[in-house]
């Protein structure tokens, strides 16, 4: 019974932290409104070494970026990126939210 | 080669040869854009522009000018710069205003290679339903000036996601000076982009092929 309990807490341990380390930003961006021009935002997040994948969402005004594991992107940083690709950064959130979650939750409301 | 076919891939050149110039000269910061217009048999224009900063592009293009009872003809190669003014990123809208200016060659009928200048601007106003702008664009040598003023008001038929096909309704009006064409030039063009490609095409109230193609990488 000891050892059961033992190695569900490793397994709850390392699962935490592979959720932890596989965190998702969520940006609240204004100005998002043409996906001609809004391709920018995508090439220059994918260019990030921390960047696993992006979506882009211009009804909710929201780009998230999937972290590769243990990687993160500074909120400085993502504010630059943002500038130079023509937009302008109102809000940042990290979540353990997976990339794909966002991505149906946005396409169904 | 038939003549249906050489008639369908002469229209294909020509769509891929046209592209709506009011699209915004500046990409993005490090990007590039290309641009090609077949203006109704009046005008053919292609830019090729480069941001170094979100706020500027630099590049050249070429503009080729007819007019319309084909007594005269222009044709210039310029090197350009644009200037983004300024920008209005809203929760809902984004508004631009840009600002160009440059120096080229210009070759018109009876005349030799002349130096020639330009200028112009453009402001727009857009939201996922909506699309406005406005631009002007002045030419100018030792023998002719000319000015093209473009007004397009747009509409979104259906709500687009990032990744899907854009479609977009959109109504132009053009007047050019330099007796180059006598009142305004109406037209009603699609706009479809997705991904980098943006093309559009219509017609003109006299039943002529206006077009462009963008591309932005």
């Amino acid at each position: 019974m000891k050892s059961k309990l033992i190695a569900a807490l490793i397994a709850l341990i390392f699962s935490t932290a592979a959720l932890a380390a596989n965190a998702t930003i969520e940006m609240d961006v204004d100005g998002l409104v043409c996906a001609f021009c809004a391709q920018g935002i995508e090439k220059k997040l994918r260019k990030q070494e921390a960047t696993a994948d992006v979506f882009v969402s211009l009804e909710h005004k929201l780009v998230a970026v999937a972290l590769k594991p243990g990687q993160d992107i500074a909120d400085d940083a993502l504010k630059n990126l943002l500038t130079e690709a023509g937009y302008t950064l109102k809000g940042v959130k990290r979540t353990d939210e997976p990339l794909a979650a966002i991505r149906a939750r946005s396409e169904s409301k | 080669m038939s003549t249906s076919l050489s008639a369908r891939l002469l229209g294909a050149i020509t769509l891929l040869v046209a592209t709506s110039a009011l699209a915004k000269p500046i990409a993005f910061q490090d990007g590039r854009t290309l641009m090609f217009e077949y203006g109704a048999g009046t005008m053919i224009e292609a830019q090729a522009f480069y941001a170094p900063r979100y706020w500027y592009s630099v590049g050249a293009g070429y503009l080729h000018l007819e007019d319309e009872d084909h007594r005269f003809s222009r044709d210039i190669s310029y090197a350009r710069m644009n200037y983004l003014v300024h920008r209005w990123n809203l929760s809902s809208a984004q508004a631009n205003v840009f600002a160009w200016g440059g120096l080229g060659g210009a070759r018109a009928t009876d005349s030799d290679l002349r130096i020639a200048e330009n200028a112009g601007g453009q402001a727009d106003f857009e939201t996922l339903w909506f699309y406005s702008s406005l631009k002007t664009d002045w030419q100018h040598s030792s023998a002719f000036s000319h000015r093209i003023d473009t007004l397009q008001l747009g509409v979104a038929p259906y709500r687009h996601r990032y990744n899907g096909i854009a479609t977009w309704v959109v109504g132009q009006a053009r007047r050019y000076t330099g007796d180059i064409y006598d009142g305004t030039e109406v037209a009603l063009l699609l706009r479809f982009f997705r991904g980098p490609l943006w093309i559009e095409a219509g017609i003109t109230a006299d039943r002529k092929l206006q077009s462009m193609v963008m591309f932005n990488f």
